[in-house]
């Protein structure tokens, strides 16, 4: 075989490639080492361990089902109705997706919290965010809600305006043809928006921590267990959440992957 | 009765004026068009009648009803675009009934049972109407463009729509369906006596299709009428230009004679010389005074070269002339001829092929020609008007 240029640059890219995915397939598995079959098996049966990822279901359940009925009409807006205040909406509805999921939790904290007007004329009425898993949906909420309004807004800019203006003069009104186009014309891009916004919410740690307060049962989702069991020195309990919660990731990933490509292959 | 009305449209975009004070009305029952080059505003003006861009000022009136304030969807004007732009995720059956399944068309559809109109077609007899029965289960990535049109004109169709408004729909056709598809929307228009607003670039579509025109250019309407009347007979010089006609000379009255059905006007050489040019006589045409300065124009293919073997019949001894062939190209469908008279000025001739090979024509051969005097038609010069200068 010849060394030409295009071989060795070949040869290059494969190289690298192969050592960062060798290297991070060893990092994220580690844990799995760390640990044994029996062990694990044996940690499956604490029943705190479930509470605590059936609390992260439950919750990241809840988040998705007010992503998909706000996200909607937000990526409806950004898409359709473009103007000049666009852009703005654009950067206030991505931003979470940059700023440290801590300084958010730590805004919900400070903002619900009872020194603040707004805190206090909601403790005021009963409705508390500070402490309660309600407090805990409305930040995963907040760090979610982008990836699901950005994938959605993707999939709806891909849609032929020139076709949904034409249907127009069918007789169809914009109700119609919302459920009857758009919606059936983006579920791939909604599925995936949905696995992602779940995946980012069940896996939600720092602004989770802010407001929770570390409550068993109540507030204590899998991911601060996490934390919880390591600063306890219990590694396996830790390492099996752990495991269980890459495994999930791994498998709504998929999802995304599969629909995020069905966009794609679709236009 | 009119059935559409546009009056006194103005649109602009910004730093572009469109559309400069629009008056349109269409009669029911036919087919009209608008002519204009691309980027004149014809697709805008399409999309002010059916409601998807608002006009900055005008009226739009459909059946004696203003619906200037209706949306899109409340207006019963159909549109149909260059591109079939088929649902995807339906198949033909679906797209085609798709205005069948929307609310407001049930409630129009029972209304007009408690009446007794028709008010929706099925869709089995359109699609048998445009020939494309049997597709029903095919998605639009499955048939071709001219099924997919089709498809398309089917599903404006099928709401039954006071008037359908087709954007160029036979721009991206290959020339077999372009011809299929003009045969179909004729069909349709007579068998569902539904009335169809056409917007084309394209002369033949305007002189195929339709019963009357309206020529779109700078912003306003600048001619209309029936095509046949508007190609022969061009009110201005700027739709002669539009309209391709290519024998447009420069001429000054010498005679008019209303008695003899005739007008003598004598036609400037290329170089402008009154005295050198031919005298052409026109049947006689109101509105001119001798000494006018006026343009002429001919259709090349009105122009008639004379065989050498035959007797001369009456009407073509009107105008004759002899001259110099001095071009001839193939075009797709006729032989173009350009001759040279002996005293200037030269004129384009449209003849079929076999008349061509018939007549030994070839470059270089001097032969006779004339111009019946009915297709002589006059046109007014106006002041500054574009292009006139560079008529010759």
């Amino acid at each position: 075989m010849v060394l030409n240029k295009n071989r060795i640059f070949d040869l290059l890219v494969y190289t690298v490639s192969f050592l960062f995915f060798t290297a991070l397939i060893l990092l994220l598995s580690g844990i799995f080492f760390q640990t044994s079959l029996n062990l694990f098996l044996k940690e499956l049966k604490d029943a705190k361990l479930w509470n605590s990822i059936f609390l992260s279901f439950k919750i990241s359940f809840i988040v998705i089902l007010i992503n998909l009925a706000l996200g909607i009409p937000i990526a409806y807006i950004l898409s359709f109705k473009k103007s000049k205040i666009s852009f703005l909406l654009d950067l206030i509805s991505t931003m979470p997706l940059t700023t440290s999921p801590l300084v958010i939790g730590f805004a919900v904290l400070i903002t619900m919290g009872p020194l603040n007007p707004v805190g206090k004329f909601l403790i005021g009425r009963g409705i508390k965010f500070v402490f309660t898993p309600q407090g805990i949906v409305l930040v995963q909420l907040i760090i979610s809600f982008p990836f699901f309004v950005n994938i959605v807004k993707t999939s709806f800019d891909s849609i032929n305006r020139k076709m949904l203006d034409l249907s127009k003069t069918l007789g169809a009104s914009s109700f119609d043809i919302l459920l009857k186009v758009i919606l059936p014309l983006s579920s791939n891009g909604i599925i995936a928006g949905l696995a992602m916004s779940w995946s980012r919410s069940i896996g939600e740690y720092a602004a989770t921590q802010m407001v929770s307060g570390v409550i068993p049962k109540i507030t204590e989702t899998a991911p601060i267990e996490v934390f919880v069991k390591t600063s306890y020195g219990n590694y396996p309990a830790a390492i099996t959440i752990a495991g269980i919660l890459m495994l999930l990731s791994l498998f709504s990933l998929g999802i995304f992957k599969y629909f995020n490509y069905k966009i794609k292959t679709n236009n | 009765m009119k059935l559409l009305e546009v009056k006194n449209v103005y649109k602009n975009f910004p730093g572009k004026k469109v559309l400069n004070g629009i008056d349109i009305d269409i009669e029911t029952g036919g087919i009209s068009s608008i002519f204009g080059y691309s980027g004149e505003g014809k697709s805008t003006l399409l999309k002010i009648i059916c409601g998807i861009i608002k006009q900055d000022s005008g009226e739009v009136i459909l059946n004696e009803k203003n619906i200037n304030g209706l949306e899109p969807y409340e207006r019963r004007t159909a549109l149909v675009m260059d591109e079939p732009l088929l649902f995807p995720h339906m198949n033909v059956l679906e797209n085609i009934a798709f205005g069948l399944k929307l609310n407001l068309n049930k409630k129009r559809y029972i209304n007009s049972n408690n009446n007794d109109g028709k008010m929706l077609n099925s869709p089995k007899e359109i699609m048998e109407l445009l020939g494309i029965t049997g597709l029903e289960k095919r998605y639009p990535g499955e048939i071709s463009m001219g099924q997919a049109q089709r498809v398309s004109l089917a599903r404006a169709l099928i709401v039954n729509p006071e008037i359908i408004l087709m954007d160029e729909p036979f721009s991206n056709l290959d020339i077999i369906s372009k011809t299929k598809v003009r045969k179909l929307i004729k069909d349709v228009n007579r068998e569902l006596k539904i009335s169809i607003l056409l917007v084309t670039h394209d002369i033949e579509d305007v002189v195929n299709l339709s019963d009357k025109m309206f020529i779109l250019n700078n912003g306003k309407i600048q001619d209309s009428g029936h095509p046949k009347e508007v190609l022969k007979k061009p009110s201005s010089i700027d739709t002669a230009f539009l309209l391709g006609t290519e024998n447009i000379l420069n001429g000054i009255i010498l005679e008019m004679d209303r008695h003899n059905n005739t007008i003598k006007i004598k036609v400037k050489d290329r170089k402008g010389d009154n005295e050198a040019g031919v005298v052409i006589e026109a049947d006689f045409q109101e509105n001119f005074e001798t000494g006018e300065h006026v343009f002429l124009a001919v259709r090349p293919e009105e122009v008639i070269i004379l065989r050498e073997d035959r007797d001369v019949t009456k009407p073509v001894r009107e105008n004759r002339f002899s001259g110099k062939i001095i071009s001839s190209i193939f075009t797709s469908r006729m032989m173009e001829v350009s001759i040279k008279l002996e005293r200037d000025p030269e004129l384009k001739v449209l003849i079929p092929f076999h008349a061509y090979e018939v007549m030994n024509l070839a470059e270089g051969k001097t032969v006779n020609i004339s111009l019946k005097k009915s297709s002589v038609h006059l046109i007014k010069k106006k002041k500054n008007v574009k292009g006139q200068v560079s008529v010759f």
